[in-house]
């Protein structure tokens, strides 16, 4: 597959994504609902890292820092969507 | 560093280690994120600490112009990449065009973000309205004086393009700069969902 094609796909990958999460934010705030959101975001930040940005032909390490720092949002803002939920 | 010079000069190479751009760059994006790291992490704990003052705020903003933002600086960034490898091809006059139809693409998210901020600002919901506009206007604000920014590199890009600057095997300051681009696409497509979809 040629370069010029491979990042069209991303962008379809990212367009797809980007649609799904705002359709699944407006189907409600369950946890299941808002983890979805955030693994969607997770998707688009991997097609960029990867994809857009040719991370993975990269060394090891700034791959993982660069799909680290994603990875990390994510888990940070679900942490706190799931204390904020907890009763006083 | 120039690791797009590195393979040149050493064909054998193997291009799974190959890191596109500058270190420097690499680098100067790592700060970057550590700084919007700070930011997104704020607005996230704020919002743990006043959920329905965020839940109530977040219905004052339109996510389908969050979603036409988004894909916008998505749209952009692919035509920043095709650009690239286009340069890659010796296709530098195609490359600068592609680089306009970034520059064309990014246009339309600073009309729509401006369109929005103005909106906004007429409803009285500025800084000061409450906690999660204070936020909303920093970590948009900040992440759009970064688009700004990175315009700015994409014009000086196409210019240098037009004019066959780079090539093949000179291209590291082309990757660099669109490098850049795509850290600002990376931060929205997190700070899209924080601020505009989840409840």
């Amino acid at each position: 597959m040629s370069a010029s094609r491979t990042l069209i796909l991303c962008w379809l990958g990212l367009a797809v994504l980007s649609v799904a999460s705002v359709q699944l934010g407006n189907s409600g705030a369950t946890l299941v609902l808002v983890a979805s959101v955030l693994l969607a975001a997770l998707g688009k930040a991997w097609l960029i890292t990867d994809g857009f940005m040719e991370l993975r032909h990269a060394p090891r390490l700034w791959r993982g820092l660069l799909l680290g720092w994603p990875l990390a949002m994510g888990l940070g803002v679900l942490l706190t969507l799931l204390l904020s939920s907890q009763p006083a | 560093m120039s690791t797009s010079l590195e393979l040149a000069l050493r064909p054998g190479a193997s291009p799974a280690r190959h890191l596109p751009g500058d270190l420097a760059m690499w680098f100067f994006i790592l700060a970057e994120l550590t700084v919007f790291a700070l930011l997104i992490l704020a607005f996230a704990v704020t919002q743990a600490l006043q959920p329905q003052l965020f839940h109530d705020s977040r219905q004052l903003l339109d996510s389908s112009t969050g979603l036409a933002l988004t894909l916008s600086l998505l749209t952009s960034g692919l035509f920043a990449a095709l650009a690239q490898e286009q340069v890659r091809q010796a296709r530098a006059r195609r490359a600068a065009w592609l680089l306009l139809a970034a520059l064309l693409s990014a246009s339309v998210y600073v009309g729509l973000k401006l369109g929005e901020y103005a909106h906004l600002s007429s409803l009285g919901l500025g800084m000061e309205h409450n906690t999660f506009f204070t936020l909303y206007w920093i970590l948009t604000g900040f992440h759009f004086l970064h688009v700004l920014l990175g315009m700015l590199i994409l014009g000086w890009l196409a210019e240098r393009c037009r004019r066959r600057v780079y090539g093949p095997t000179n291209c590291s300051a082309l990757e660099s700069g669109v490098l850049y681009w795509h850290m600002v696409d990376l931060v929205w497509v997190l700070l899209f969902p924080l601020v505009y979809v989840l409840n």
